[in-house]
């Protein structure tokens, strides 16, 4: 980086002439990055393969390849039902967030009433309240309910949590719809439902996708209200199942980075993507 | 999750801004429905207005009640439960025992408070921020020096780096510093360097912050960089241009133009990752020593998270968890403050 610095009179920006020095400091620069951002991926994965993952010490390269440890991990530590509890866990949540946040998205960006701006800033601040200091009151409220050891109970917690952000993202995309669709589909004698269903839902489809994956990764990753609530181990979510995994079997690192690696890999498969689209919806959020 | 907040918040830095547009959208779509054909008496038009005033709040209500019970209803509640002596009979029988300040006044008395966990929280949490804030920002500058594929690439990389699950991502930082059999411990054992069977990292309280700000900063620091960068690409070519004819250097171009042109920015992704670093869990909670045998390493998260469900003192957990949250409400409120004088300026 220093060196792409000191490299003197040339502008950034592509298309530039860029000298030796220059190309040479990007180089470094650009390999340092990808060696430190990918090391621990690299190391998750090759150890996960590696037949003796455990005595591999700092040899770089795996000692062979197997599938062993994921067969252990799927077999043994049970993690095919945790992935499940996570798969239901997160669709319920990307169900139920998206329905609930489109309608109370149309709300605030179609209608005009009173307190509507107050509506949109209590959803705003509610939004900044660290779940993380819910947790003993949200434990108190669903052993009330009975909700403690059930998938439901967890998904509708997770909804709570993803609902702020997906209404402030849809609301953007319901609102950058132009008005002159719907007024299109009510003179062709649309109802207001009509219209919504076949005009403003396919329009909003994007904003539904990614909201979706979001509220899927917040409920695929979350571990304290998981490893809270879940005290059946039939009805542990994977990050709760790794936990308790590593507490039996700790040192058998070539499974335990099996079952990281499956916990890992739906998310990393949807974040590179939706790569493009995530930075351009931070830039739009972060320079408006 | 990062981004999860990350969007809101920065969306919300303008809530007027942004509310503007929408509300034009709202108010001519109103008079488009206005132009269905009117017919009936005037109570019939009085029951359309009333079912049309109604809709709005028909379309919230699920949002609303979601967001009331299960975020709003456990605010007020926590803050119930930390004024109480709530232990394992309060649970058993449902019943309340108010003690008025006591926990805080033992929390705010007690020397443990001041001398690790609040250090082992806010220090962290400031190195944390300002590591992430400037590698990020380092990775973004060179995001933005790549030709098209490189950046590409670099930046499918940063992505994998931040869709890396925090539980998961610890994991794989415990092995690699596994004090017998991981990657750091072999490979300065080869060097001579240390002795495995002598060495211990997670026990050591320094060492065992180190390792969590390495995972911290790891899984953090693609947030700022593709932030930053997106910023970048708004600055006016000219401003940069102009600024080399002048004979700036780079330095300088970077803090004289860069830095004031996208601060509002900066203020953004240093509050996002203030409030993430601050309230770390799985990090501390997942490594060795960290959920409670080690009192030395505790942060204030995971201190509410051993009072409360190892010890049952659910009400001295719920008063330590509104002192984390006070906190972080503090640092929003002055970084709200920063950031709105910045947009009167602008």
């Amino acid at each position: 980086m220093s060196t792409a610095r000191t490299a003197g009179p040339a502008v950034a920006g592509p298309g530039r002439r860029t000298s030796p020095a220059r190309r040479l400091g990007l180089g470094v620069a650009v390999a340092a990055l990808l060696a430190f951002t990918l090391f621990p991926v690299y190391w998750m994965l090759s150890s996960a393969f590696d037949p003796k993952a455990g005595h591999r010490g700092s040899s770089v390269l795996p000692s062979g390849f197997t599938l062993d440890h994921f067969r252990y991990v799927l077999d043994t530590g049970d993690f095919s039902r945790y992935l499940l509890n996570s798969l239901v866990v997160g669709l319920g949540t990307v169900l139920l967030s998206g329905l609930l946040a489109l309608f109370a998205a149309v709300a605030v960006a179609r209608f005009q009433f009173r307190m509507r701006s107050k509506v949109l800033v209590m959803i705003l601040v509610v939004q900044m309240v660290p779940m993380e200091a819910l947790v003993i009151p949200l434990f108190l409220q669903m052993r009330d309910l009975k909700m403690l050891n059930s998938l439901l109970g967890l998904t509708i917690v997770y909804l709570a949590f993803s609902l702020p952000f997906a209404i402030w993202t849809l609301r953007g995309f319901v609102a950058a719809v132009p008005k002159e669709v719907e007024e299109a589909a009510y003179l062709d004698g649309c109802g207001w439902w009509r219209m919504f269903r076949s005009v403003l839902l396919p329009l909003v489809a994007p904003g539904l996708v990614a909201t979706s994956i979001f509220a899927f990764i917040v409920a695929w990753n979350e571990f304290v209200f998981a490893f809270v609530f879940m005290q059946d181990d039939g009805k542990y979510t994977a990050a709760v199942g790794l936990h308790a995994f590593f507490g039996q079997y700790s040192t058998d690192w070539g499974a335990v980075m099996a079952g990281s690696t499956l916990i890992t890999l739906p998310v990393l498969i949807f974040f590179v993507l939706v790569q493009r689209r995530l930075a351009g919806g931070l830039a739009a959020g972060a320079i408006r | 999750m990062a981004g999860e907040s990350g969007s809101g918040l920065t969306g919300a830095a303008a809530p007027e801004e942004a509310a503007a547009p929408a509300a034009l959208a709202a108010t001519v779509t109103g008079r488009g429905r206005g132009g269905e054909p009117a017919g009936g008496g005037p109570r019939e038009a009085r029951a359309r207005r009333l079912r049309r005033g109604l809709r709005p709040w028909l379309l919230l209500a699920p949002a609303l009640l979601v967001l009331a019970v299960l975020l709003f209803w456990p605010l007020v509640r926590v803050l119930q439960l930390s004024l109480q002596d709530y232990g394992l009979r309060e649970i058993n029988t449902g019943e309340s025992n108010y003690i008025g300040l006591g926990n805080y006044r033992e929390i705010l008395g007690d020397s443990f408070l001041w001398t690790k966990v609040l250090p082992n929280t806010v220090v962290f949490a400031l190195a944390c921020v300002l590591l992430t804030v400037a590698f990020g920002t380092l990775v973004a500058l060179l995001l933005q020096r790549l030709g098209r594929v490189w950046r590409t690439i670099c930046s499918s990389v940063i992505m994998m780096a931040w869709a890396m699950p925090a539980v998961t991502g610890t994991y794989v930082w415990i092995w690699v510093f596994d004090p017998l059999d991981g990657v750091v411990s072999g490979g300065l054992d080869a060097l001579g360097l240390i002795d495995p069977e002598q060495t211990n990292w997670f026990t050591d309280r320094w060492a065992f912050y180190a390792i969590a700000a390495l995972n911290v900063v790891h899984h953090g620091f693609p947030f700022v960089a593709v932030t930053v960068y997106a910023a970048l690409l708004t600055i006016p070519r000219e401003l940069p241009e102009a600024a080399l004819m002048d004979g700036a250097n780079a330095w300088q171009r970077f803090w004289r133009i860069t830095v004031p042109v996208i601060r509002p920015v900066f203020l953004v992704v240093t509050i996002l990752s203030t409030i993430w670093d601050f309230k770390v869990f799985a990090q501390v909670y997942l490594m060795p020593g960290g959920a409670g045998s080690n009192e030395d390493v505790l942060n204030l998260g995971v201190w509410s998270y051993i009072q409360s469900f190892s010890r049952n003192e659910y009400g001295m957990g719920s008063a330590i968890a509104v002192l984390l949250t006070l906190l972080l409400l503090g640092i929003t409120v002055l970084y709200i403050r920063l950031l709105s004088r910045e947009r009167d300026e602008l």
